[in-house]
């Protein structure tokens, strides 16, 4: 022990008074499954934080040595009592425990300190780096921002992927849900959302916040390692509640998330926040209810499980600029079975969402990454975010791809086909591979504007099909050495203008010169 | 739960102070009128239960660690607030607490011990 510790004591025994303070008690009748009945506590307040105390009838050194206090939230209020969940190891609580009311709501730390760490549902850093310091608390549970403190969506949240950013856009402030069949690249289109937000200037570059919800631990440590190897977890908070955390944490983890977010939202800063997933969230949420003796509903979830999805999502938000101007994108997860989105939990989320990106097993088995249903996903609110020059060239691919999916149907039956009809087919299919991209490698908008704009142009005309992925690379690559001024014309002012579509004609024309070897079909 | 609004009914009856002999009778009368005898046992249970609750909410322990005259000097101002006599109040010895007393019961917890004190400043210089 140090001088200062015994100093710190010395000084605090010179202060000691022996007087005691009221506090307001209750006393566990039964405790099972992470939830506790607590006899007591009228004064309790819905989400306070109880304290069990478990020090009682220890003597002081096994009380000096016991772990640290042991927290329950409650969630009902009843007649004679109280039931709450706890909050840790179920293990340490027994009957006749007393617990003492706090009167504190739910809160989490936020903060600057926050940024590159792994948090738990709690916000206790579980990543081995300390605790925090200067952290702000920020409530679990609070009210969204009203109509008036809020603005429409008009900036872009630019993800990187040129299927969603062409195609289905989103802005800052949006919710646009994510969902899909298991092992179809939902958390792909997420994380990679995250790395590109590096393509923005700091100043203007979302926090990003990644909720894992029920995951494995080792797939989230895998995603903690991947933002770390590409430089993007310095601007990233991982809120961890894995499957092996009880159902209350899992439950807990995106509120606690966007609690997180709102501090940065407050401050003015925009934030990026990902739920992965809703899914696992509602079925923590149903475990619990019943343990709770809710009335169970359809499919077993509690009567408001849309409110529990509704209330965390209209936490995103576009703030007015005398709020601050800040904003949360949510871009919640959810997990369908065999394809069907007209599950209970699927379109309640959808209905909530400002749109969706849908992704497909057939799409994803056939190669296509990411594997978007372009039919089938949409933004209601993103297209007023989207810069010009993506509009511009964006207008009508979603058109193309919808009847070249139609047409690539039919043509399986047919073995005539007339000049334009084939041609169609041939353009969709070209459309299709420069649309696809690997993951982790999200692309700046510039280069995607580029892109898509030689796309609509037919420059990949005479290109084969199958090599059409490593052309749009090359010609970017190309279009990055030599004709860098004209790409940062476009990130800069966000539009296409006459004399940079000229810039990329030529840049197409010295391309096809330089590498004439890639146009192979060229009659 | 049936046996539990019995029972709450049985309690309540038997509260406004009519003989314990004929509200049994009459909650007998009331059970066998709807074929419910078979329930009785399970009342008697959960009375029994919901005795023993009240029981342990309206009862005040008083926990002491060494001199019992100065803790019950020391509490009698916190008893009166409550309108309780100490003669109600149960009175245990606690070794853990090491030193002053601690007043528990009705939803209320009063700690002056010793060792509530000197875990707060473990707590606050050690731990922290």
């Amino acid at each position: 022990m140090d001088n200062s510790t015994v100093e710190k004591i010395l000084k605090e025994i010179e202060r000691f008074e022996p007087k005691g303070n009221v506090e307001h008690v209750g006393r566990v009748v039964s405790v099972g499954d992470g939830v506790v009945a607590i006899d007591g506590l009228s004064k309790a307040v819905m989400s306070e934080i109880v304290e069990f105390e478990e020090t009682k009838g220890k003597s002081l050194k096994k009380s000096f040595d016991a772990e640290g206090a042991l927290y329950g939230l409650v969630l009902n209020l009843e007649e004679d009592g109280v039931r709450a969940t706890i909050l840790g190891d179920t293990a340490r609580v027994s009957e006749g425990m007393t617990v003492k009311s706090t009167g504190r709501i739910l809160s989490v730390p936020s903060g600057d300190e926050l940024l590159g760490r792994v948090v738990n549902a709690l916000g206790e850093p579980v990543d081995g780096k300390g605790p925090f310091k200067k952290a702000t608390m920020m409530p679990v549970e609070r009210e969204s921002y009203g109509v008036i403190d809020r603005k429409g969506v008009s900036v872009p949240l630019a993800t990187g992927i040129k299927a969603i950013d062409a195609m289905i856009p989103i802005g800052r402030g949006q919710r646009e849900l994510i969902i899909g069949d298991r092992a179809t690249g939902k958390t792909t289109v997420a994380i990679d959302t995250i790395i590109n937000q590096k393509n923005e200037p700091e100043e203007k570059r979302p926090i990003c916040i990644y909720v894992a919800i029920g995951q494995k631990e080792s797939k989230t440590a895998r995603i903690v390692q991947q933002l770390k190897d590409v430089d993007a977890f310095s601007y990233t908070i991982v809120v961890d509640a894995p499957a092996s955390a009880p159902a209350a944490l899992q439950f807990l983890a995106p509120f606690s998330g966007v609690a997180i977010g709102e501090y940065f939202m407050d401050k003015g800063r925009d934030v990026l926040i990902i739920y992965d997933d809703l899914s696992k969230q509602a079925v923590a949420y149903r475990e619990l209810s019943l343990l709770l003796r809710r009335p169970p509903g359809r499919e077993a979830y509690p009567g408001d499980i849309f409110y529990l999805h509704s209330r965390l999502l209209e936490r995103a938000a576009c703030l007015s600029d005398a709020k601050g101007g800040g904003s949360i994108t949510a871009l919640p997860i959810i997990e369908t079975q065999e394809g069907d989105v007209s599950g209970y939990i699927p379109t309640n989320v959808i209905s909530i969402t400002d749109g969706q990106i849908f992704l497909i097993a057939d799409l994803f088995n056939k190669g296509i990454r990411p594997a978007i249903d372009v039919g089938i996903s949409v933004s209601r609110v993103g297209s007023a975010a989207q810069t010009k020059a993506m509009k511009s060239v964006a207008g009508g691919i979603k058109l193309e791809l919808a009847q070249f999916r139609e047409l690539e149907a039919f043509m399986q039956f047919a073995s005539d086909l007339d000049k334009e009809t084939a041609d169609r087919i041939e353009s969709g299919r070209r459309m299709v591979e420069v649309l696809k991209q690997k993951n982790g490698e999200p692309i700046p908008v510039e280069r995607q504007v580029a892109a898509i704009y030689a796309a609509n142009q037919k420059f990949f005309k005479d290109v084969p099909v199958n090599k059409v992925t490593v052309v749009e690379r090359a010609f970017v690559d190309f279009l990055d050495a030599n004709f860098a001024a004209t790409l940062a014309d476009i990130k800069k002012t966000g539009a296409l203008s006459d004399d940079a579509k000229k810039k990329l004609g030529k840049g197409m024309e010295d391309f096809r010169v330089a590498h004439s070897e890639y146009f192979s079909l060229a009659k | 739960m049936l046996e539990n609004a019995y029972a709450e009914a049985l309690q309540k009856v038997a509260r406004s102070g009519k003989e314990p002999k004929a509200v049994v009778s009459s909650l007998h009368e009331a059970l066998a009128r709807r074929g419910r005898q078979a329930l009785l046992p399970r009342i008697a249970r959960a009375f029994a239960r919901i005795a023993e609750r009240d029981l342990s909410r309206n009862a005040l322990v008083l926990s002491v660690a060494g001199a019992e005259a100065k803790a019950r000097k020391e509490t009698k101002q916190v008893l009166d607030a409550m309108h309780v006599d100490m003669k109600d109040v149960e009175v245990r010895e606690d070794d853990t607490l090491i030193g002053g007393w601690r007043l528990e019961g009705r939803e209320h917890l009063y700690d002056a011990s010793f060792k509530k004190h000197l875990l707060s400043i473990y707590n606050r210089t050690i731990k922290s």
